[in-house]
């Protein structure tokens, strides 16, 4: 066994029910294209709008809350799939994970058999066969994991496959929409599964920059002052008549010279992170008030609002996510000085004797975060007609848990920032489901604690079995 | 204060009156001592109602509460430890005051020891869950500042409690021989951690934690034991700071104290310890809570509006330790 992991470009048989997947994934594809409210170009909206938007707001009057998960597990199932296709080995793990996209695609017909009333089964019939198809297609998901399959190699485990934390945030998302999606089914109409994911992006981008801090052994708890600062400076800039450009680049432009200030006092004057950061939070801050004298931001000029923007129907917030948490982890993962931030954090010594210059890497990590955190405030500037002086309270806490619960560990050394991107959206899911199950959203703090404590006892749990 | 025991025994002279002068002026107080009373002059001279007995007693009120919790903050700090979640504790300890009495029906008293013993063993999770379970402090309190500003806000759901009896705010807004009741809670609090720190096994295992844990340990020292103490000890300073908080502003909220750990490190930060362990005094950090209070105060009665004044605290911190970096840093070498 261990021979066979040790060569990874063996060629590989693939048998028929290597396809499977994929194939369902396909089907489920072409029935959800063939549903009739997607086809109906008269009401000059996108697919996935009309598609997903609430009762009443879509031709046939059907409640559609929750479809928004068939999509979501087609997507699931075809890149699945193809994983499947690219290394056979996996087969037993990625069955495992279609039939989650199933169990996904029941959800919702549970959900409508529940919410499902009278006046609408005149219009079952107009849905078609591709309506119940789906249902079916669902099934057979679920089904597939049945099948007779050899075992695969302890390497490509289920357990071993989605035990990093990346992968448990990302169950733990699905398993929230699902259950909370039961509960509440106006929790999966796509307006507040859009909310979601734009609500905290911002957050999301400045975790990126956090992360990337905290692998390297620091800390900053500067951030939320210095969003509200650059976010005020974006909105005065485009109210004084200065280019648009110009008003999007400067957060990231003064957001680097920041950073460049906090990481010379602490690389090259030796003074502790958090103490640098605390001493600039209150000097953020201080300079935010005297400035602006507490008051909002209004007035902007039209173009100015990057984050209303929707190119190809999705909000702009979760383009800049899902972009910037792509290119960062490849950075961190492929680049000379990515790489060397996890050497900093995991082995300051070692990184030393190996040529790493342990001061340039720290100064190069706050003026990246600084850039960063210039990426949220313009996100965070554009979202709204007015910008709010204070930024929201404990906005530097929400985004250091984003971080920690996303797997990156003070210790430093480990975690990337796909988990703190996912772990920021899981935060604004929570607080969101709050709301649809009624609980009052004065114990979301509560719950953040809990999950850090959790995601922080899991990774001392895992740290001490890799010793042992 | 005497000369450190640093001063060097083996020259053949006995170390002259300069010598100790100027040990005791570049120390780490006596840096920052310079710093406070050259604030205070020039403050002084802006305005003269700065330096009256007046003033400086109702500052003294004022900084109670800070001066607290950064006594426990200077022992945490001094073993390389952190505790964020002081303001948190805070916060809690005046909601589950203000419930039991008015919706649990506790007598008064009793419903203040009930929140003080909520704080301490608030407290008390933090340092088991360091030492037991090996949770970093950074981590562990980050959490806990979240789940206990979080227990409060559910508690409470955002309602507030007042209309205490008057015996009540004896504490928080009575004076005792002229000076506020709290101040003399404060000044007792302080002499005894002082000695603890200074003259008793407590204090020297202390730093020898901060200075390196491992060695701590295979000295024999009850490294675990003491940290759980210090901790603990930090819940319920927290506790008794939001005691007399709520007594001083007759009222509860849920968001009391809130970044209360911010204020309190900078001022034991301040005070000359540092955040890498090892070093830092009580009398350094009363030195830094007094600072920050009297530069908030003097600037404000200058004219410099309220929130403004935060940046030059900032700004002092910084300058601060970077002063004392440099010079500490001459006497090394």
């Amino acid at each position: 066994m261990a021979l066979q992991s040790t060569q990874p470009l063996k060629p590989m048989t693939r048998a028929w029910w290597h396809y499977v997947p994929l194939v369902l994934a396909g089907a489920l594809i072409v029935f959800y294209v063939l549903l009739p409210f997607v086809t109906q170009p008269e009401l000059g909206q996108t697919t996935i709008r009309v598609l997903t938007e609430s009762r009443g707001n879509n031709e046939l009057g059907l409640n559609t809350h929750g479809l928004v998960l068939i999509p979501l597990a087609a997507l699931g199932a075809a890149l699945f799939g193809l994983w499947n296709l690219l290394d056979p080995r996996v087969a037993r793990a990625v069955s495992a994970l279609t039939a989650l996209g199933g169990l996904m695609i029941v959800t919702y017909y549970i959900i409508f058999a529940m919410d499902y009333s009278a006046e609408e089964a005149t219009y079952i019939s107009q849905m078609g066969p591709a309506f119940w198809s789906i249902l079916v297609v669902g099934i057979l998901m679920i089904l597939q994991f049945f099948l007779p399959r050899p075992p695969s190699p302890h390497k490509y485990r289920l357990a071993r496959l989605v035990g990093n934390q990346e992968s448990i945030i990302a169950l733990g998302l699905i398993f929230m929409l699902i259950a909370v999606g039961i509960s509440n089914p106006r929790f999966l109409a796509e307006r507040n599964i859009s909310d979601v994911l734009q609500g905290h992006a911002y957050v999301a981008v400045a975790a990126i920059g956090m992360s990337m801090v905290i692998i390297t052994g620091n800390i900053d708890i500067s951030v939320g002052s210095l969003i509200g600062l650059l976010a005020v400076i974006c909105g005065r800039l485009a109210v004084a008549g200065a280019p648009i450009w110009l008003a999007w680049l400067a957060p990231l432009l003064v957001g680097a010279a920041v950073g460049a200030l906090i990481g010379f006092l602490v690389a090259y004057m030796r003074i502790p992170s958090i103490v640098v950061t605390l001493g600039m939070l209150s000097i953020l801050k201080g300079i935010l008030i005297i400035w602006t004298n507490g008051e909002r931001v209004t007035d902007m000029p039209e173009g100015f609002f990057l984050a209303q923007m929707r190119p190809l129907g999705i909000p702009m917030p979760i383009w800049f996510m899902i972009v910037l948490t792509i290119l960062a982890a490849l950075w961190m993962r492929y680049s000379g000085l990515g790489r060397s931030l996890y050497a900093v954090g995991g082995n300051a010594e070692a990184a030393r004797l190996s040529g790493i210059s342990q001061k340039r890497v720290v100064l190069q990590v706050f003026i990246i975060n600084g850039i960063f955190v210039g990426f949220a405030s313009i996100l965070y500037a554009t979202q709204f007609a007015i910008i709010q002086v204070t930024p929201p309270p404990g906005l530097e806490l929400t985004i250091i848990s984003s971080s920690v619960v996303g797997g990156v560990s003070i210790l430093g050394g480990t975690g990337t920032v796909i988990g703190s991107s996912l772990a920021a959206i899981l935060l604004n899911t929570i607080r969101s489901a709050m709301v649809f199950i009624n609980v009052s959203p004065f114990w979301l703090q509560a719950v953040q604690g809990v999950l850090i404590l959790v995601t922080v006892l899991a990774d001392l749990l895992r740290r001490r079995r890799q010793i042992d | 204060m005497t000369a450190p025991a640093t001063t060097p025994q083996t020259e053949s002279k006995q170390p002259t009156l300069i010598d100790m002068l100027r040990n005791i002026i570049t120390s780490q107080e006596g840096v920052l001592f310079i710093i406070m009373v050259i604030a205070v002059l020039f403050l002084a001279t802006r305005t003269d109602k700065f330096l009256t007995v007046d003033n400086l007693l109702n500052q003294g009120r004022l900084l109670t509460e800070v001066g607290l919790v950064a006594v426990p903050m200077t022992f945490i700090i001094i073993t390389g430890g952190i505790d964020l979640s002081v303001g948190s504790i805070f916060g809690l300890t005046a909601i589950v005051l203000g419930i039991a009495w008015q919706d649990m029906g506790m007598a008064l008293p009793v419903a203040i020891v009930f929140a003080i013993l909520v704080g301490t063993f608030a407290g008390f999770m933090n340092g088991w869950f360091i030492v037991k379970v090996g949770v970093p402090p950074l981590i562990m309190t980050l959490a806990t500042l979240a789940l206990y500003r979080g227990l409060a806000q559910g508690l409470s759901e955002g309602a507030s409690v007042r209309g205490y009896p008057d015996w009540f705010y004896e504490l928080g807004q009575g004076e005792f021989l002229g000076v506020p009741s709290q101040l003399w809670l404060l000044l007792i609090a302080v002499i005894i951690a002082g000695i603890l720190l200074s003259r008793t096994t407590l204090g020297r295992t202390l730093y020898a934690i901060g200075n390196n844990e491992v060695a701590a340990r295979f000295s024999g020292l009850q490294v675990n034991r003491y940290l759980l103490f210090i901790y603990t000890f930090s819940g319920f300073m927290s506790a008794l700071a939001g005691y007399i908080f709520v007594s001083r502003v007759s009222t509860t909220r849920s968001d009391m104290g809130t970044g209360l750990e911010l204020d309190v490190i900078a001022a034991v930060v301040l005070g000359g310890s540092s955040i890498f362990g090892g070093t830092g005094s009580i009398p350094g950090t009363i030195i830094g809570v007094v600072l920050i209070q009297l530069l908030k105060n003097g600037l404000s009665l200058t004219g410099v509006t309220g929130d403004a004044t935060i940046v030059v605290i900032g700004s002092v911190l910084i300058f601060a330790i970077l002063v004392n970096t440099f010079i500490q840093g001459r006497k090394a070498a």
